[in-house]
């Protein structure tokens, strides 16, 4: 009886711990996850606090029209634009379009990913037949081309830029999210609760999606980065938000990419700004994945 | 056992929780979407018929492949049966659906075979035990909870694991777990599939012994499913071994061990290894060749002639043999059971391992009973 | 001097700055034609054991201590392409999953000549005339034109014996079997039994048995050890070791399995609790916390294997207990009989002379 006992006592005294807080914890440890985390906080902060944090506004001519315009200096510390204005401030502002189109495309993509990849791999047969042919047909077309088909048939408003990025994304969630269902339907546990009488929507949503969903999220953060990366190649090619007044990063690199010769500052600040706020993302994704791999689990 | 068998035919009929009658469940085996060639089905169970007594535990006993897991499943209705009727208490289930099937569902649970897989990881004890009460509306909040408690103090877990989550506990535990959850909603039917065959022997005992006070305490029925004979010996009141997807022979625990009937039955006795050197060195062993044949295309008449060290020419190619019953609740199907039995028919002799060189200390084996 | 000799070799597994001490200090001695059980539960270190000799460790453990010394070399010390040598020609595995020694995408008879040309040093010809006799020599039908078979064409019983012919294909005189039949079902594994005893009879070579099955140690071993926690508690002729042992752990192994031919039990009586977690090095009798017979001797002191009865040599039974069973539970538990009953019912194989 004493060992039961012991074991009783041992079982009060840690704490539960379940496999999300594992995870959890092990993100915690992992450096990777830390400057991952803080890169991309401070892209959220200048997002959410551009007036306050950036000296000038995005529009704001605080020098003079100028073939070349002058570089960094003390008091522009990322130079000046052919148009006189700060390139600080207009990056800081330039962080609110990006990190929108990120995670707002990415969320339209997941969200439609996961209706279908759920559908697909729950009820199998012919639904999932025809939905992955479907997706097959969608992974055949390069992305950004397919985004850029999108753009040009809807329109270039910004919205409709992130849902063409976002539509892109759907495939790959998809077909993640069902492979994963798939392995998992058939796993006792499923069996057990369909056995105990658990009607099929409880089945799915308690049961199959939390233990299916780990890669999908992981994949999202990755997503976020590409994302960043498309809208700043859609405005790159003049495909971006028409809004003169959104300072978007992608946009203030194609407008500049011929001065890179005289004005190198007007091409390589906006491109870091692009450059750390997608590692932000990929060492999350990272950190992340790491955390969730059964593989690693002690 | 004997009173039982004394007791009448009609009379036995009532004492029978679940009846089956020539059961099949095929599996299609045809691949593709728009494109699939259609092969054999997969005959996973083709014709099974057992019934099984209120209060006494069957033995279900078979390789892997001999549809026993099939079996056990369709019983409780997560496979559709192919054809052929399920009784249970009276009823036939086997064409039930939505609500009526998920009333049934509250009288028969499942344990599984793998402690780590039958447990949702990312659900805690709690709500992994309070599952079927919250699926069938019996108990919510401070009951629940109570109910759980109670559940865990049955299969002898401390209250503190209701709060904990299943990577936390041993495979002995998490068998435990698994088995509160099966008794949350009061079954009368517990189908156990191979539910200690992945513990270690000191936790096995442990989990075999719990089951059989939940049955004295609860009055519960057993179907018990495993490939190990002495473990299913030492459980079952009545045991019946399958091949093949078919039942080749039924009989009382301790009748099946003394006097097998049929030449599967007694190879699958004689190649359990025995704990013991002296009986393991002197045992004449009957060491069947090949594999089992596939269940998309089983041989024909009696299934086990590709096999059989007893095989006689024709008639077991030809003839599908019935279960007939030889003595009193033991039956076979083979058509030269008697024969084998009084040592007309001997095995063939290249199907037979003696003891090895003759051992100089070769000892007697143990008597039996 | 033994074909094999393993000295207090042990073994640690460091994850996540854990450190788990899976093997602490076994020692045995292998000749030809021995045949040695070692017997325990999961976790208690005895499948490590032989990878560790082996030199196959997963990258997390490593050797802390020992020598393993094979034909007067120690295997421990020995550069890569030594111990490759003789892991391929001098000692060979059988795994539980024979999947993991083959590869998926050849041919076993690819698989076969490859191991005999570079081992053996054949041409084409004789390799692939050797592989075919070698697959025929483990029972395969048609061995001749199962050559041509992927891995995947062969069935689970199959398939261990093409992963026992390409462990013999060179003649080891040292086959370690690891787990060879638990995945196989109880006809498959009689088969496959009755395969090693053949094979260890006629070729002559060392068979270590690593399972955690007595009744699988009782019908092919001459030898066994019983590990618990990493260490060897109990080591004896099996015949011995079954009629007469004397470590709880054993005895409570012995009650815990119920036997097929013997009169059926009301209830089993399990070893209660759980193995130890091996954290940490043991420093008192591990089996303690579960045992009937601790005394404050075992809570405190390791105990050592020692002989008993004075046998030495091939006979010699030793264990690591403070407090072996006394002979009047062994009868009381069923496992031996009285010695009067004995007497009576001459030819029982329970009473041997030890």
């Amino acid at each position: 009886m004493s060992i039961a006992e012991a074991e009783a006592s041992q079982l009060a005294v840690e704490q539960p711990s379940g496999l999300w807080s594992d995870a959890w914890r092990r993100v915690r440890r992992n450096p990777a996850a830390w400057v991952g985390a803080g890169l991309l906080l401070f892209f959220v902060i200048c997002a959410v606090f551009a007036p306050v944090i950036a000296p000038y506004g995005p529009q704001e001519s605080v020098g003079s029209l100028a073939a070349v315009p002058p570089g960094p200096s003390a008091e522009y510390p990322f130079g000046l634009d052919e148009q006189g204005r700060d390139v600080l401030s207009r990056i800081i502002y330039g962080a609110r379009l990006s990190l929108l189109v990120g995670v707002v495309s990415v969320a339209i993509g997941l969200s439609l990913g996961m209706v279908l990849g759920a559908i697909s791999g729950y009820f199998g047969g012919r639904v999932d037949g025809v939905i992955m042919r479907f997706m097959d047909l969608m992974l055949s077309i390069p992305g950004f081309l397919l985004a850029i088909g999108l753009v040009t048939l809807l329109g270039r408003g910004l919205f409709q830029i992130m849902f063409a990025i976002g539509i892109t994304t759907v495939p790959i969630f998809a077909r993640l999210l069902r492979g994963s269902i798939l392995a998992q339907r058939e796993a006792d546990y499923v069996l057990a609760a369909r056995s105990v009488g658990t009607p099929g929507l409880r089945l799915l949503t308690v049961h199959i999606l939390p233990n299916s969903i780990a890669p999908v999220i992981v994949q999202a953060t990755l997503a976020m980065a590409t994302a960043i990366i498309d809208v700043a190649g859609l405005s790159f090619l003049g495909l971006g938000p028409n809004d003169p007044g959104l300072p978007e990063w992608g946009k203030f690199l194609a407008e500049n990419a011929s001065r890179l010769q005289n004005s190198a500052h007007l091409v390589f600040f906006p491109g870091f700004a692009v450059v750390f706020s997608v590692l932000a993302f990929n060492l999350l994704g990272d950190a992340l994945r790491e955390a969730i791999d059964p593989k690693l689990r002690a | 056992m004997t009173d039982t068998q004394q007791v009448d035919a009609a009379a036995r009929q009532d004492t029978d929780l679940v009846r089956v009658d020539d059961l099949k469940v095929h599996f299609p085996s045809n691949d593709g979407l728009f494109f699939g060639r259609k092969g054999n089905d997969i005959r996973a169970v083709d014709g099974v018929s057992f019934t099984i007594r209120r209060g006494e535990t069957l033995g279900l006993v078979g390789e892997s492949g001999c549809g026993k897991t099939t079996v056990g499943r369709t019983l409780l209705r997560l496979y559709d049966p192919t054809a052929g009727r399920i009784l249970f208490d009276g009823e036939d289930i086997a064409s039930l659906s939505g609500r009526e099937l998920r009333r049934l569902r509250r009288r028969m649970q499942m344990v599984f075979q793998d402690p780590y897989s039958s447990l949702n990881p990312r659900q805690n004890v709690a709500n992994i035990v309070s599952e079927p009460l919250r699926v069938h509306g019996l108990a919510k909040g401070d009951e629940a909870d109570r109910r759980v408690h109670e559940l865990l103090d049955i299969v002898g877990l401390p209250a503190a694991a209701a709060n904990r989550y299943p990577h936390e506990f041993s495979g002995g535990q998490r068998q435990r777990i698994g088995l509160a959850r099966s008794l949350a909603v009061n079954p009368d039917l517990i189908v156990a599939d191979e539910p200690v065959s992945a513990l270690d022997v000191s936790i096995q005992a442990q989990v075999i012994n719990l089951l059989e006070d939940l049955q004295n305490d609860l009055g519960l029925t057993y179907l018990f499913i495993a490939h190990d004979l002495a473990v299913v010996r030492h459980i079952s009141d009545r045991i019946a071994v399958m091949y093949l997807g078919t039942i080749v022979e039924v009989a009382p625990a301790d009748e099946l061990y003394a006097r097998p009937l049929h030449p599967y039955t007694r190879a699958l006795l004689s190649a359990v290894p025995i704990p013991d050197p002296a009986v393991e060195v002197n045992r004449e062993r009957i060491i069947l060749t090949g594999d089992l044949p596939s269940p998309a295309n089983p041989p024909s008449g009696c299934r086990f002639h590709t096999r059989c060290p007893y095989r006689q020419p024709t008639r077991c190619d030809d003839e599908v043999p019935a279960l007939r019953e030889l003595a009193s609740g033991h039956t076979a199907s083979c058509h030269w059971a008697e024969n084998i039995e009084s040592g007309q028919i001997q095995p063939r002799q290249d199907a037979v391992a003696g003891p090895p060189g003759g051992h100089p200390d070769a000892a007697a084996p143990r008597p039996v009973g | 001097m033994p074909l094999l000799e393993v000295r207090d070799l042990a073994v640690r597994f460091s994850t996540r700055g854990k450190t788990v001490y899976a093997v602490n200090g076994i020692s045995f001695d292998l000749d030809p034609g021995d045949t040695l059980g070692i017997v325990g539960e999961s976790g208690c270190g005895k499948s490590v054991s032989s990878l560790a000799m082996l030199g196959i460790l997963p990258p997390a453990g490593r050797v802390s201590g020992g020598q393993v010394t094979f034909d007067g070399e120690d295997l421990l010390t020995l550069p890569d392409e030594r111990l490759r040598h003789i892991r391929g020609n001098d000692i060979a595995m059988v795994f539980q999953d024979p999947m993991t020694s083959l590869n998926p995408v050849l041919t076993v008879g690819r698989q076969l000549t490859e191991a005999l040309r570079t081992h053996l040093d054949m041409d084409k010809k004789e390799a692939a005339a050797e592989a075919g006799s070698l697959l025929d020599r483990v029972g395969i039908p048609d061995a001749r034109q199962r050559l041509r078979d992927y891995p995947h064409q062969f069935s689970g019983g199959m398939r261990q014996r093409v992963g026992i012919a390409m462990a013999i294909s060179c003649q080891p005189k040292v086959l370690i079997a690891d787990e060879p039949t638990t995945a196989l079902d109880v006809t498959i594994q009689a088969q496959i039994l009755e395969l090693l005893r053949t094979l260890v009879r006629e070729e002559g070579m060392a068979l270590i048995l690593v399972t955690h099955d007595l009744g699988v140690v009782a019908g092919v071993c001459a030898r066994t050890h019983v590990m618990y926690a990493g260490r060897f508690v109990e080591t004896a002729p099996t015949a011995e070791l079954f009629a007469n042992p004397k470590h709880p752990y054993t005895v409570g192994l012995l009650k815990s399995v119920p036997r097929l031919d013997a009169v059926r039990k009301q209830r089993l009586d399990p070893i209660g609790g759980a193995p130890r977690d091996q954290t940490s090095e043991p420093t008192a009798c591990a089996f303690a916390p579960r045992c009937a017979y601790a005394t404050s001797e075992s809570w405190e002191q390791l105990p050592v294997l020692r002989e008993l009865d004075g046998a030495t040599g091939a006979a010699a039974h030793r264990v690591a207990c403070w407090n072996p069973v006394p002979e009047r539970d062994l009868v009381a538990a069923g496992i031996r009989r009285p010695p009067a009953e004995g007497q009576s019912s001459a030819g029982l194989g329970e009473e041997r002379p030890a």
